[in-house]
């Protein structure tokens, strides 16, 4: 038997051999990853988790427990709480996940230019967004939504308004920081203009917050949009979204608790997925 | 101390006018007004203008602001468009329950949440710190009305108990009181420890690296000593800054579960006051909310200085 004592140095190992390696040390990351894998699966082609229709409505089957047919049982007017919570997916998740990329295209493009430039337009800025800063986030969205009436538009509006000012004053920090560096200097030494310095320099510096502040309020802001649904501000019936279904649950919560259970249970797994990445990702910045 | 106090007034006084103004737009946003609301599809033009007239509708928007703006700084809160009891009585009442039910979870939170957080720090990386990190981290992901109604279930079918559907004030009886709230308080006082404990472990886990712990360690303190008077201490102040932050967020969770459990605090007053475009309600309402939040932060900024010396002279 061969004995092969010398073992790989670390650059050579494959890359089957590093991801394993740093799975073991980090074991959140890869529950997250596993977790958001199939969330992705499931919001992209519901139709392979279920061939039932989350809109289909059959008032013989109201309210019928857990069963081999309807795993999570269905609703009060009968519809399958599975099929919903599936289909519930796509909306809830893109519902957020484009809120907050409007946030932060929006909040993160203006904090740059305004931390970049300075002067009495970043004063102004300032002053908005600690006013929007104090309110509650979840009152300020409540507000929005409740004021302007329900309607996936206007959700997305106050969803992406509500984290906004964070991702200004990450931007305008980090744009700030950035100005007095000998690079930018140089950069304007040799005749390059503000706002190509700003673009394609300043610009790709500061984008590694933005991308790690997205993640972090990911789960964040599925948590505001779950209460606005729950509310019964936020995506209406008979759209399945998970906020939306425990809306319609909750009346009946002590007869068929599984109209409730379910939904919760999706919103609870994926703010888990997102917060376990953002921990990791927020892990390595730190390091860094 | 004197001079960054009344800095630090003037600038949260600022923000507070400026947070009115877009207040008092946000509310103006709602398309259809309280006139519209009362006349239903029948009523005459001419009525509906008289009604306006009343409520000052017909004035340009902001002579609407002046006239709200002035009144309010005189304590004046304006009356409620649809109930006809003054606004500052209606947000009083609010703010109160409210205010019980945020008190009440900071408490749970800290007596749970701090504890936690300090063991989770100490014995970092051993089986205990895994599980309060894997209790904190459903705590922080799990959406407080589910847990609210999840309870809500449990507790009904284990001690067929359900709450009382009617708010009862402490002074009329502070039993009854308890018993509506427990179950609120429990679930947004558990998601609040989750969120308190994560954040005192980082920090009890911070100071533990430090140099003057390790420095303790090696001249042989004894290890309650090193706990006591080095990293208690030092852990204390964000601490401190943290009940602040939480305080923040108890009160935008209460909105939430004040609806769930049909408490009658500002949650469920802004709610209602959305849906019949009571103006001077949602106003008043949303301003006292703000106020409040501010308030907290202030109050957070001058403990960090009083007991940390260090930010004094910065």
């Amino acid at each position: 038997m061969a004995l092969n004592v010398s073992p790989a140095p670390a650059a050579r190992l494959t890359t089957t051999g590093r991801l394993m390696r740093s799975a073991r040390r980090e074991p959140g990351l890869v529950l997250s990853l596993v977790l958001l894998l199939l969330l992705l699966l499931v919001a992209l082609f519901p139709q392979l988790f279920t061939p039932v229709s989350p809109l289909d409505v059959a008032i013989d089957q109201a309210m019928l427990p857990p069963s081999p047919e309807h795993w999570f049982g269905t609703d009060d007017v009968g519809r399958d709480v599975f099929a919903r919570v599936i289909h519930g997916t796509r909306v809830t998740l893109s519902i957020c996940a484009g809120s907050l990329l409007i946030s932060a295209l929006v909040g993160g493009a203006v904090g740059l230019v305004s931390g970049y430039f300075g002067g009495w337009f970043d004063q102004v800025l300032g002053r908005i967004v600690d006013v929007l800063l104090s309110f509650p986030p979840i009152i300020l969205g409540m507000i929005i939504t409740g004021v302007l009436g329900p309607h996936v538009g206007n959700l997305i509006l106050a969803l992406s308004i509500v984290y906004m000012p964070v991702f200004f004053r990450i931007a305008r920090a980090g744009a700030l920081g950035e100005v007095g560096k000998t690079y930018v200097e140089a950069a304007r030494s040799v005749g390059i203009r503000e706002r190509t310095i700003l673009r394609r320099h300043v610009t790709r510096n500061v984008m590694p917050l933005l991308l790690t502040q997205y993640i972090i309020l990911f789960p964040m802001i599925l948590q505001i949009q779950a209460a606005l649904g729950f509310l019964g501000l936020g995506v209406q019936p008979p759209t399945p979204d998970w906020g939306a279904i425990l809306e319609q649950g909750k009346d009946y919560i002590l007869f068929a608790p599984w109209m409730s259970v379910f939904p919760g249970l999706a919103i609870l797994v994926a703010a888990l997925a997102l917060m376990l990445l953002g921990r990791a990702v927020q892990k390595r910045m730190d390091q860094r | 101390m004197g001079s960054y106090l009344l800095k630090r007034l003037a600038a949260s006084l600022l923000t507070a006018l400026l947070a009115s103004i877009l207040v008092f737009l946000l509310v103006r946003m709602v398309p259809g007004d309280v006139v519209a609301q009362m006349m239903g599809q029948a009523g005459g033009e001419n009525a509906a203008a008289a009604l306006r007239e009343f409520f000052g509708l017909d004035q340009p928007i902001y002579m609407q602001y002046l006239a709200w703006i002035t009144h309010v700084l005189q304590g004046d809160l304006g009356v409620s468009w649809t109930r006809g009891i003054p606004v500052a009585t209606m947000v009083g009442q609010a703010f109160l329950v409210t205010l019980e039910i945020a008190l009440l979870t900071l408490f749970i939170a800290t007596v749970i949440g701090v504890p936690l957080g300090i063991l989770a720090g100490i014995y970092e990386n051993r089986p205990l710190d895994t599980a309060i990190q894997s209790f904190n981290i459903i705590g922080l992901s799990a959406p407080v009305f589910w847990v609210g109604l999840m309870l809500l279930v449990g507790v009904s079918a284990t001690f067929s108990w359900s709450p009382p559907l009617r708010f009862v004030t402490p002074d009329r009886s502070l039993a009854d009181n308890l018993a509506i709230l427990a179950l609120p308080i429990a679930s947004l006082g558990l998601l609040q420890a989750a969120a308190y404990s994560q954040f005192v472990r980082q920090n009890v886990v911070s100071a533990m690296s430090q140099e003057y712990v390790r420095t303790a360690i090696a001249k042989g303190v004894p290890v309650r000593g090193i706990f006591f008077k080095h990293i208690l201490r030092n852990v204390m102040i964000p601490i401190i800054t943290f009940m602040g932050l939480i305080l923040i967020q108890i009160l935008g969770g209460t909105v939430i579960i004040e609806s769930l459990f049909a408490l009658p605090g500002l949650g469920r007053l802004l709610l209602a006051a959305i849906e019949t475009r009571d103006y001077p309600v949602l106003q008043g309402a949303l301003l006292v909310v703000v106020v409040a939040a501010m308030v907290v932060n202030l109050l957070v900024d001058l403990t960090y200085r009083l007991i940390d010396p260090r930010v004094r002279v910065s």
